[in-house]
């Protein structure tokens, strides 16, 4: 068992507990210096137990790293504890934007822009329509009832603790070696020459874009079968866009076949029929 | 500075998927559950990403556009049926619902 870990999610989860919202005067502040401090913790303890050794820097400067996940945790605790929930879809717009920084950092900016463009623009542009579209009380200022209270915080949050807390000792045995950790120097040098980044891009604070995506020359690194592809280097984009058309063609035809037929049922179910005081009265749409 | 790791990544992506799940369960507005929804699709996004960058394996992202087509969908469908109940009952508690039961 590592109990400093244990520690931190058990912090984490009691600081979570506080903070979901309660009909009555609350503790929410000391829920929020709970989580914070398990949060940090956590992060630290992350900093500790990182193997000192210097691999090839193709991610930027690890301080995005820590930046972008307390920007996402953050976020995704303010979806959890806002009553209101248009602000919720404000806290998920954070959560999307920081994700985009993390997929960059991660070599992925297809997926980044991607996240961009159907989450933030679509997907929680959907989210505020609805919003809007069912809230009641056009006057009212205050959160609904059932917005205010939540229901069973204490099982929630047992069985998210009892959920991290696994995950977190399976990935940190004490003692033992962190499972992730094999042999990823080399990994790291053939991912960024197969995405077309060499290396010596990030070196330390250089680049103001975090030092992500900058292609340099440097044959005299490569060896020499890749020349041809140095001239010529495959981006992120391009070895996605040849594994999803060549291995995942038929999945990709199912996703689009599922995304018509969600279009269909979605039109099914919000149309105005014959008459349309049957949606209005509440019917259901019968065919 | 110390080097990002893969479980670093996975990490935030497990507290992400738990403080969506805790959202799911205790939220009863049925916007707030489906929007919980979103936060676990975000966590597990970031592991499919973060495996294909320290895996070298591009299918990782691949499947990142899946997850966003099935996400989409769900979006579509879900926010459709929660406009209709509204006006069924004029509310958007989930325990109004509660008779659906079985």
């Amino acid at each position: 068992m590592n109990y400093a870990l244990l520690a931190a999610t058990a912090l984490g989860a009691i600081g979570l507990y506080l903070m979901l919202p309660r009909g009555k005067a609350t503790l929410a502040r000391l829920g929020l210096l709970l989580g914070g401090m398990a949060l940090v913790g956590l992060f630290l303890y992350l900093l500790r137990t990182v193997a000192e050794q210097h691999l090839v820097e193709v991610g930027g400067p690890p301080i995005y790293f820590y930046l972008f996940g307390l920007i996402m945790i953050g976020g995704a605790v303010g979806v959890v504890t806002q009553p209101k929930p248009v602000y919720a879809a404000l806290y998920f717009v954070l959560i999307t934007l920081a994700g985009a920084g993390m997929f960059v950092l991660l070599l992925a900016e297809f997926m980044a822009i991607v996240l961009v463009i159907i989450y933030a623009g679509a997907i929680l542009v959907t989210y505020v329509f609805v919003i809007m579209l069912a809230s009641q009380g056009q006057g009212k200022v205050e959160a609904a009832e059932y917005d205010r209270r939540a229901s069973e915080p204490f099982f929630a949050t047992l069985a998210a603790f009892l959920l991290i807390g696994a995950v977190l000792q399976a990935l940190f045995p004490v003692g033992g070696k962190v499972i992730a950790e094999e042999n990823l120097g080399g990994h790291d040098r053939l991912m960024a020459l197969n995405l077309g980044v060499i290396e010596g891009v990030s070196g330390g604070a250089g680049g103001g874009s975090g030092g992500v995506t900058g292609v340099k020359e440097g044959p005299a690194t490569m060896p020499k079968g890749r020349e041809a592809s140095v001239l010529n280097p495959p981006s992120g984009i391009q070895v996605v866009g040849v594994n999803l058309y060549s291995k995942y063609a038929l999945s990709l035809e199912l996703a689009g076949i599922l995304l018509t037929i969600a279009l269909v049922g979605a039109v099914v179910i919000a149309r105005k029929g014959e008459g349309a005081h049957v949606l209005g009265s509440g019917e259901l749409p019968t065919e | 500075m110390t080097q990002i790791e893969l479980y670093h990544y996975l990490v935030v992506g497990a507290i992400l998927f738990g403080i969506g799940m805790v959202g799911f369960m205790t939220r009863r507005n049925l916007i707030m559950m489906f929007l919980s929804t979103e936060i676990m699709f975000q966590g597990v996004a970031l592991n499919l990403v973060a495996f294909s960058r320290f895996h070298m394996n591009p299918s990782g992202q691949s499947f990142v556009v899946f997850l966003l087509s099935i996400a989409a969908a769900e979006a579509a469908l879900a926010l459709g049926l929660v406009v209709l109940l509204f006006r069924k009952r004029e509310t958007l508690n989930a325990d109004a619902w509660s008779e659906m039961q079985g």
